[in-house]
């Protein structure tokens, strides 16, 4: 499994860029974001490539963040993938909290990154139905 | 109308029985309630030594601290069933502020509120609707049995329904509207709301406003919403002293008459206590001088106001206090239920989830006040989902209603993004000013 920092943000003007800049700082490099709209805060998902160092950092900064596993999977490039995966994991009566992917991987497939109750379970039945999850190594480089 | 001939007495009169119930209230508090009695002692005064008014300022002063150290009964100069009514307020920490009457007591708060609603234009003609909420708070009922007592017709209401509320005023041609000033300025509103003018369609005539100040930018709000027939009078009072009835405005609007019969006013430096010299601007100290249960010597109010003497063009007698102009401690009124910070402080800082700084912020909208409290997210465990965060933004919001019986809402924020103090922490920032 791969790390993932999630970070408490407010909804304010410029409180993504003071997140981006602290990584910037530190030579640290993002992987995938995701964040939604919502009325008052929100927690921002990042994955890097220093997880420890970037939670140290931003909590210098004065962020709250916590330091979570996560699921991230390998998928080809092409229809009907996802779809795959979903279904292994709604067999497996697992529900899905939320999901965001790292597209751009130097010539690397795609890697979907999903949060469900039960992240040791959905890694393995993914594994038992062929599908190949990611360490943080793969997400380092 | 003059309600009471006692409305209208010369100074001299006045004064001569001011001092005659002073001394028997005096001699009733040092015989019967210990706590008095050892303050008293303390500060070397004994009943017999006030001879004069000018004596009263020897006496210790009585604080709302006072009364929560003599929780529930402790200050009062009766046994428990000589109380025919228990009121209570919200207290500092938790424990309310209680007080009782006994039934010559509830005799002198219906008059006094007569005094007070006939002041503001009331008679036995009118049909009063009262928007207080009832419960044990004592604007309600206070205005209920005053009201009653006058003949008038009184529909309680409560407070709350607004539609409902603005559907009797035209079902049952009420003519008095008896409301805090934000609640009234809120009726009016959604009566606008719903396509009515109230000066046409409604025959409300009389507003007896009272349970917090109300500035004049208020009072010109309440003749824009209601029509510029309307008279838009308030009273004071505090369930301490009796409840409302202690003071009011009268049809000239020049200050509001206390009830001095019953109730002796002075201006005090709120810093050394010192008493201030007539006119001078200062806290609101109040003695009751005719309470049985429970009569509160030099009460401190901490409502800053100024006393005027001059005879009013009304032709009562009875000394006017301006306009309150704050308060010498931290209480806020919101909603009419009164507030102090420390109060929140502690519901916040039994909370480990969040960190111990925080700011309130209190506003009004749509007349109506709101109050806002930012508080910093220190658990980070709470980041793995949104439920988590808004569990603990439910959990704060209601451990805070059932301290202050009011709901607030909670803005989590980031660690150390609230403002630190070096010296005195300001952290309420009341943005209601005039309106």
């Amino acid at each position: 499994m791969i790390k993932q920092l999630s970070v408490f943000v407010q909804n304010e003007i410029g409180s993504l860029a003071n997140v981006t800049s602290v990584l910037k700082d530190n030579m640290i490099n993002l992987r995938a974001i995701a964040s939604f709209d919502t009325p008052e805060f929100a927690i921002l998902r990042i994955v890097v490539d220093q997880p420890e160092k970037a939670k140290e950092v931003l909590n210098a900064g004065g962020f709250a963040v916590k330091v979570t596993e996560a699921v991230a999977v390998e998928l080809e490039d092409k229809p009907g993938e996802l779809d795959g995966m979903f279904r292994v994991i709604a067999d497996a009566k697992l529900g899905v909290n939320y999901i965001y992917s790292i597209v751009l991987r130097n010539g690397k497939v795609p890697l979907m990154i999903v949060n469900t109750e039960d992240l040791t379970k959905t890694a393995s039945v993914l594994k038992e139905h062929g599908y190949i999850v990611a360490e943080q190594e793969d997400v380092n480089a | 109308m003059i309600w009471a001939k006692e409305e209208t007495l010369p100074r001299r009169e006045m004064e001569e029985l001011q001092l005659q119930r002073l001394q028997e209230t005096v001699v009733r508090v040092y015989e019967k309630v210990p706590a008095y009695r050892a303050k008293m002692d303390e500060a070397g005064i004994a009943p017999e030594d006030i001879k004069s008014l000018e004596d009263l300022k020897k006496l210790p002063f009585t604080n709302k601290k006072d009364l929560r150290d003599n929780y529930p009964f402790g200050l009062f100069t009766v046994p428990k069933k000589d109380l025919v009514r228990i009121h209570a307020s919200s207290g500092t920490t938790g424990k309310p502020t209680v007080v009782g009457y006994t039934k010559k007591d509830m005799k002198t708060w219906t008059e006094c509120v007569s005094r007070i609603a006939a002041m503001g234009g009331a008679t036995e003609e009118d049909v009063a609707q009262i928007c207080f909420g009832y419960g044990m708070f004592t604007g309600a009922l206070g205005l209920h049995y005053g009201l009653e007592n006058m003949g008038a017709t009184v529909c309680p209401t409560s407070s709350g329904n607004t539609q409902k509320q603005i559907m009797y005023m035209q079902d049952f041609e009420t003519t008095i509207l008896v409301a805090t000033p934000s609640y009234g300025l809120h009726i009016g509103e959604v009566a606008h709301q719903m396509g009515l003018k109230p000066s046409e369609d409604l025959k409300v005539k009389i507003g007896l406003f009272g349970g917090e100040g109300m500035t004049e930018p208020m009072r010109e709000e309440m003749y824009k919403l209601w029509g510029h027939d309307m008279m838009v009078t308030q009273n004071y009072g505090m369930s301490e002293l009796i409840g409302p009835g202690v003071s009011g405005e009268c049809l000239e609007l020049c200050g509001m008459h206390i009830n001095e019969d019953h109730f002796i006013p002075e201006i005090i430096d709120p810093d050394t206590g010192e008493v201030l010299p007539p006119g001078s601007k200062g806290e609101l100290v109040i003695s009751c001088v005719t309470k049985e249960a429970l009569p509160l010597i030099r009460y401190r109010t901490r409502d800053i106001s100024r006393l005027m003497y001059e005879t009013c063009k009304c032709g009562r007698t009875t000394v006017r206090m301006e306009n309150l102009s704050g308060r010498s401690d931290d209480m806020l009124i919101i909603r009419g239920v009164n507030v102090f910070p420390t109060q929140i402080e502690e519901v916040l800082l039994k909370v480990p989830e969040i960190g111990a700084h925080y700011e309130i912020v209190v506003d009004r909208k749509n007349f109506l006040d709101y109050m806002e409290i930012k508080v910093e997210l220190a658990d980070e465990a709470l980041l793995d989902s949104y439920s988590k965060l808004g569990e603990l933004e439910q959990r704060i919001k209601s451990n805070l209603r059932v301290v202050l019986g009011l709901d607030a809402t909670i803005k989590l924020v980031a660690p150390r993004s609230l403002q630190r103090f070096e010296g005195k922490a300001k952290r309420v920032t009341d943005l209601r000013k005039d309106l």
